[in-house]
């Protein structure tokens, strides 16, 4: 095969991979969004918090380490112990689902019944408080993230698409980062599970309906708080997912909390309301902004990436704003 | 017409220790305003065990109002409220569902975007057991639970007669299959007391007749007692067993069908001819 080709099929797969990891967040959103119609602008700093507790809880971190030793002076940072990766991370679980209720019993629960713009507003605030309330918890230094998920360039790939160009062409094979094949794969089981979870399960039913029908849900007996609960918990888990997969890829730190600015144009392209469009939104941005790195970038000098999923978002804004997937809007009039 | 019982599965009515005849409900002295606005004016009225209880009266005469304070979305200023001889103040609406208080609604409410299937299990939901643990593992006692409501489901669909819609979103249907599917989700938590606002409402002669024949099955069948509110005198004086007249608020009259029928306060409401009190109330008006 012309190597032209196959670095055309390297960006392609390397764009999809990046784009399941935008669509790992977007998930987050599409789902409260489409439970309760508020646009959670926290969902990012969701990520970092969960990925920030799930190391602090691995390496024996002293939660409020800085604080504790300016009040009394004292020199403690770590216990002394670690955990193993999968006892941090239902650890953490139970961090994000504690999060949920309070979150739920000391604001949602006094926002029933406000206009979408103000709960929107409710989840800006959570998003400083939650930035800070990290930082506090467990100190503002990067953290390398290990929970035992393989990484790096794969040799035996390279090695298998090296065969595929003729043999004095000078091609080397392709470069995937393992990491992102295990982040496709978690991806693709927990849209699985979600839309299971949704489909099949009375929590699921009852999610929908609360989603479509405050009132009529109410009448079966569907208690709105009981929803809001698991559903934030559900986001809680989501964005435990993304924590773990882009903190394992570039370190736990604060600018984590930015890649929600990239689910947005997802979000935009796939349909706020839509768990599949979220995936595809992912992807196609993810392959888009590759592509056009590699044929556009040098036209312009480069840095495409850094703007060109805004600009698509904008355009379909233009042409269809419910987006791919999204439910139709009508406006009567 | 299908008269066989429903299967063993489906019960159709919950057994809540009140005897035939007892009173199931009882509304004493409940009054509700919106501000300065009164809906309701000290009405009282009781609700006996397996009656088919109608609610009537003109429009804006506090009737729906009358449902939303029973099932918990009003809470009255003064009253109580007496369910199965649980005397309350107010309720909330969850709790009146689990304790077997099905409604429908004037404008239907479905969950338009979801199947007539999963639109009727969402009527079952107060009577799933099983936690989210559960729920999320799926298999094992949540999928065996809902593997049992799902038959009490298609028990449902067989009685409604709406099998061949059972896969199509709600908001697909005509009206008339509508207002079926939410009589069927009402009928999916097995209720002791049916609330149906205007069940009839815009329907045609034919889907008329249709819905009062079931309603009359779900008295019949089931024992279920139900509380209608009617528009269509000829379909109330036909189905309901006691019928209770409101008017501005008040109650105005309250007995058989044959009793309401010369009822002559009842009769100028109707027609809008002053009468006694009724004379002031219509000059502020």
């Amino acid at each position: 095969m012309n190597p032209e080709f196959l670095y055309f099929i390297e960006t392609v797969l390397n764009g999809l991979m990046a784009g399941v990891m935008y669509s790992l967040v977007a998930l987050g959103f599409a789902l409260i969004f489409k439970a309760s119609g508020i646009f959670n602008f926290a969902q990012g700093v969701m990520a970092l918090f969960a990925a920030l507790t799930l190391v602090g809880l691995q390496t024996g971190q002293v939660p409020f380490a800085h604080l504790i030793n300016a009040i009394f002076g004292t020199q403690i940072h770590h216990f002394g112990w670690e955990l193993p990766a999968i006892i941090a991370i239902v650890g953490t679980l139970g961090v994000m689902v504690a999060f949920a209720y309070l979150f739920e019993g000391l604001v949602l629960k006094h926002l029933v019944n406000q206009e979408p713009i103000i709960l929107f507003m409710a989840t800006i605030g959570l998003a400083y408080f939650l930035e800070g309330f990290g930082d506090l918890m467990w100190g503002a230094n990067i953290k390398a993230m290990d929970v035992g998920i393989p990484s790096g360039g794969s040799f035996w790939w390279e090695d298998v698409t090296r065969t595929w160009a003729p043999e004095d062409s000078g091609y080397f094979g392709m470069y995937i980062d393992k990491l992102d094949v295990v982040a496709a794969i978690v991806a693709l089981v927990l849209v699985s599970a979600l839309v299971a979870f949704s489909q099949y399960t009375k929590f699921g039913r009852a999610l929908r309906a609360v989603a479509d029908d405050h009132q009529a849900a109410l009448s079966v007996g569907i208690s709105l708080r009981t929803i809001w609960v698991v559903v934030w918990s559900i986001a809680g888990f989501v964005a435990l997912v993304a924590g773990i997969m882009w903190g394992a890829k570039s370190g736990v730190q604060f600018s984590l909390s930015l890649i929600a600015l990239k689910a947005l144009p997802v979000l935009i392209l796939g349909g706020f309301t839509s768990i599949p469009g979220a995936i595809v939104g992912g992807l196609i941005i993810g392959v888009g902004e590759k592509l056009a790195e590699l044929y556009i970038g040098p036209l312009v000098g480069g840095a495409i990436e850094n703007w060109f999923a805004y600009v698509v978002a904008l355009v379909f804004l233009l042409f269809r704003p419910q987006g791919l997937f999204g439910e139709r809007i009508i406006e009567r009039v | 017409m299908n008269m066989q019982p429903a299967r063993s599965e489906f019960t159709g009515a919950r057994d809540d220790g009140i005897a035939k005849g007892d009173v199931l409900l009882d509304v004493k002295n409940v009054s509700l305003a919106f501000g300065g606005v009164k809906a309701i004016t000290d009405v009282s009225f009781d609700i006996l065990k397996g009656e088919i209880r109608a609610i009537i009266g003109p429009n804006g005469a506090g009737k729906t109002s009358m449902l939303n304070v029973i099932n918990g979305f009003y809470t009255p200023q003064q009253g109580t409220i007496t369910y199965r001889g649980v005397p309350r103040h107010s309720m909330r609406t969850t709790d009146a569902a689990r304790q077997g208080i099905s409604r429908t609604f004037q404008n239907i409410a479905l969950f338009r975007g979801m199947s007539t299937l999963d639109n009727i299990m969402t009527g079952r939901i107060t009577l799933q057991k099983r936690n989210l643990f559960w729920q999320g593992l799926w298999w094992g006692p949540a999928e065996r639970e809902e593997i049992e409501h799902r038959r009490a489901v298609e028990a449902i669909i067989d009685f409604l007669e709406i099998e061949h819609i059972r896969k199509v979103p709600v908001g697909r249907l005509p009206y008339g299959l509508q207002k079926r599917v939410e009589l069927g989700r009402a009928l999916a938590a097995e209720p002791s007391l049916l609330l149906l606002d205007e069940p009839m409402a815009g329907m045609n002669l034919e889907e008329k007749e249709d819905m009062s024949r079931f309603i009359l099955d779900v008295n019949n069948q089931f024992g279920t007692t139900i509380a209608l509110i009617e528009h269509d005198m000829g379909v109330v004086m036909d189905i309901s067993d006691r019928i209770v007249v409101l008017d501005y608020g008040r109650k105005i009259g309250d007995g058989k069908p044959d009793e309401i029928a010369k009822n002559k306060d009842v009769i100028d409401a109707y027609l809008g001819v002053p009468h006694g009190e009724m004379d002031e109330e219509q000059q502020t008006a």
